[in-house]
């Protein structure tokens, strides 16, 4: 079959990955002309790309068209794809997968010589060049630039993320005095650790927002309103952290290819990954503005709907439905007597702090529903983490009455004399409410905590987004608290994971027993932790008696060995073998 | 409250988009006097229905610059709302009555009118020690040469 993946970006490769796997002919175009689109435009992250592109780039059946559009569009009647694309001439498709990806919005109206784009910033933090400019000694850093706005209503997702890590390699460079200015902090998992490391080495968050900028030869001056008073600071550089846009050419592609976009500019999801069903496919940012973990792991799903179809799928599903694993939610009720609730969305420790995104969404969601029954409704916030189209429905319920009040850094919420205040800093504001829902109160009912940290390290997680081991795909909550709308596209995916790894082949090493000494020197070499010193029995003759002792041996798990065959090169004396070595 | 939402012509849901951002307050012009103010904190306490909102700098100053509605990630018309409230808590001054009589009257400002109806006002508040500078206005509509040049 033949498909065709309009874009190169990290998304479109995915899906070529999964494609190729099952033995398809896939064509690429791109309209640029270097594969890795906004992915490979970050620094830090080009490397990885190359990487994952790498392992596919040599395949015969792929086929990479760039820097050419597509011209025209014919549709015949067994439904084949003639697209012709300029100067390259006509190629036939039987399904085709959008993998636009997303634009950054451009701040002409703000930046200049002082004040960069995060993309500006990114390539001067570039690893490759040896030394930070020396006049990088204080930075500031503002966030949602060009997205949560009435022009763009969603909100990007992933700027709180590149930022702080934008301060991650800044300081791994060098140490200025850095201060983020935020509306929220929408961090996610383990993202939190990094935020708290920050704080401790002293970089200042501020929960306030400023477009007042004073330009010129040394720095910019930003003004900002906290704690009740207006402030003036001056600042080296500032680095407007810009929103994710939809793609301007889904417009064009949505008249050529006949589907339709929704009123932000991006695809219309008519069942989880697909445009139109049977024949056009999406993934990445063609959907909604999302990272590069979400990016592949869309990418994959799009790739294994194109090549299954539905109905495939489901009987795929069937058949391995025993290793995607998924965390019940516990139940959270609040009765609906009282006439006035307040919803606290705090968390004092980073461990707490990785349910941001969980709490907010459920408590928005309550909210929404008190609203109706025309209660009166307060949120209170410390952070509130409601991602892309999460963003529309804070803004809806808002429009509907629920008052959100933001706490600034260093306020907290008590309890005097059966009223609730907000104290701490400048301002005191108290409320009257009959009911009052903490963000604790929600997340202890999941008894054990413990299953957040299964997140791996974070590269891991990227390259196999919901793989746990061979025998276990995460979806669903334990990946990490989502929208409703996620749940079809992580199945989906997952299961493109677990074909992709299937099919896989892979050496598993082969210890001696017999001559094993046990020392233990493969254990540690292995970066898979796929090795353990358990003890044999064994008949020993000691001066011609038998005695039963127990022995060292290294025993590899076959789950979680990747097949890297460092255990057999360290081993001191030549007991593991790699079978294909020989 | 209520009312003063009636009278902007604004329904809740135009303002009740406000993200708590406080763009608006690094943007005002009032904030150039570091008068400290904040639209934010008064459409909160609209909101909130708080009766503190006289004593607000915005109030007792707003210039209906429009910066922060230009910079409002929502574009929040706060110099609607704060012309509102004044309007209903009929905060505005004898010289500020006279001033929009004269122009509904004329057109444009026409002092006598103004002196008329706001002299009380102007010599209780002190204004008065300007008059030099007015009086340089008011000659205006007598009759005068043009100079020629």
């Amino acid at each position: 079959m033949n498909v065709l993946i309009i874009g190169g970006g990290i998304s479109g490769i995915s899906a070529a990955k999964v494609l190729l796997k099952e033995g398809h002919r896939v064509t690429i175009v791109e309209s640029t002309e270097d594969l890795g689109g906004l992915m490979a435009k970050i620094a830090n992250c080009r490397v990885g790309f190359k990487t994952f592109f790498d392992e596919i780039h040599d395949r015969r059946n792929l086929t990479i068209i760039k820097g050419k559009n597509i011209e025209h569009v014919e549709k015949n009647n067994d439904g084949i794809y003639k697209v012709r694309i300029e100067k390259e001439g006509e190629i036939e498709a039987e399904k085709v997968i959008i993998a636009t990806g997303l634009m950054p919005y451009d701040p002409v109206e703000i930046k200049g010589k002082r004040i960069l784009t995060s993309l500006e910033y990114d390539s001067i933090i570039d690893q490759k060049k040896e030394k930070m400019p020396e006049d990088f000694n204080k930075i500031a850093f503002i966030l949602c630039v060009g997205s949560r706005s009435k022009e763009y209503p969603l909100c990007s997702s992933v700027c709180c993320s590149y930022t702080i890590r934008e301060i991650k390699w800044t300081l791994m460079r060098s140490n200025p005095e850095i201060t983020v200015f935020y509306n929220d902090l929408r961090l996610f998992g383990q993202e939190f650790f990094l935020e708290r490391m920050f704080r401790e080495r002293g970089v200042r968050f501020i929960r306030t927002n400023t477009r007042y900028f004073e330009e010129d030869e040394n720095g910019v001056t930003i003004r900002f309103y906290i704690d009740g008073e207006i402030k003036e600071e001056r600042f080296n550089y500032a680095v407007l952290a810009i929103g994710l846009r939809p793609n301007q050419s889904l417009i064009n592609l949505s008249r050529l290819f006949g589907f339709s976009l929704n009123n932000h500019g991006f695809v219309y999801e008519t069942a989880p990954l697909t445009a139109v069903d049977g024949k056009i496919y999406i993934c990445g940012g063609a959907i909604e503005p999302m990272n590069i973990k979400d990016s592949i792991l869309t990418g994959f799903g799009a790739g294994l709907l194109a090549s299954m179809g539905k109905d495939k799928i489901n009987d795929f599903l069937k058949h391995h439905e025993r290793y995607l694993y998924k965390e019940r939610e516990p139940e959270f009720i609040i009765d609906k007597d009282a006439s006035s609730y307040l919803f606290y969305i705090g968390a004092d420790d980073t461990f707490s702090s990785m349910f941001y995104e969980y709490a907010s969404s459920r408590f928005v969601k309550i909210a929404k529903e008190l609203i109706g029954l025309g209660k009166k409704v307060y949120v209170i916030t410390k952070n509130l983490v409601v991602p892309s189209y999460g963003e529309i429905e804070y803004e809806l319920i808002k429009e509907e009455g629920v008052i959100f009040i933001n706490l600034e850094e260093g306020e907290y919420l008590e309890t005097k004399d059966g009223k609730v205040v907000i104290t701490g800093g400048k301002r005191e504001l108290s409320f009257n409410v009959d009911r009052m829902v903490f963000m604790e109160d929600l997340i202890s009912g999941h008894k054990t905590k413990e299953f957040l940290s299964f997140y791996r390290s974070e590269p891991q997680l990227r390259w196999s987004p919901t793989k746990w081991n061979r025998e276990r795909f995460h979806i669903g909550f334990i990946r990490h608290p989502r929208a409703e709308r996620w749940e079809g596209r992580e199945i989906i995916g997952a299961l493109a994971e677990i074909l992709l790894d299937k099919e896989e082949e892979r050496v598993i090493p082969e210890v001696n027993e017999e001559r094993c000494s046990g020392c233990g020197s493969c254990k540690n070499a292995c970066p898979h932790n796929a090795i353990e010193i358990t003890q044999v029995p064994k008949d020993v003759a000691i001066f011609g008696l038998l005695s039963n002792t127990l022995n060292p041996v290294a025993k590899i798990n076959s789950d979680l060995c990747m097949g890297c065959g460092l255990c057999a090169s360290t081993c001191p004396s030549d007991v593991i073998n790699l079978p294909t070595a020989q | 409250m209520e009312k003063i939402i009636a009278y902007t012509g604004y329904k809740k849901k135009d303002f009740s988009a406000c993200l708590g951002c406080k763009i608006c307050a690094s943007v005002c012009t009032l904030n150039d006097f570091s008068m400290h103010a904040n639209p934010q904190g008064l459409l909160l306490k609209i909101l909130l229905g708080d009766n503190t909102i006289t004593d607000d700098p915005l109030i007792k100053n707003c210039v209906s610059c429009y910066r922060c509605t230009d910079a409002c990630p929502w574009q929040i018309r706060v110099p609607e709302v704060v012309r509102a409230i004044r309007e209903t808590l009929e905060l505005s001054s004898p010289f500020e009555k006279a001033f929009k009589g004269s122009i509904s009257i004329w057109g444009r400002v026409y002092e006598p009118y103004i002196f008329m109806n706001a002299i009380g006002f102007l010599i209780k508040n002190g204004y008065l020690k300007h008059l030099m500078k007015w009086t340089e206005y008011i000659s205006f509509h007598l009759p005068h040469k043009i100079k020629r040049i």
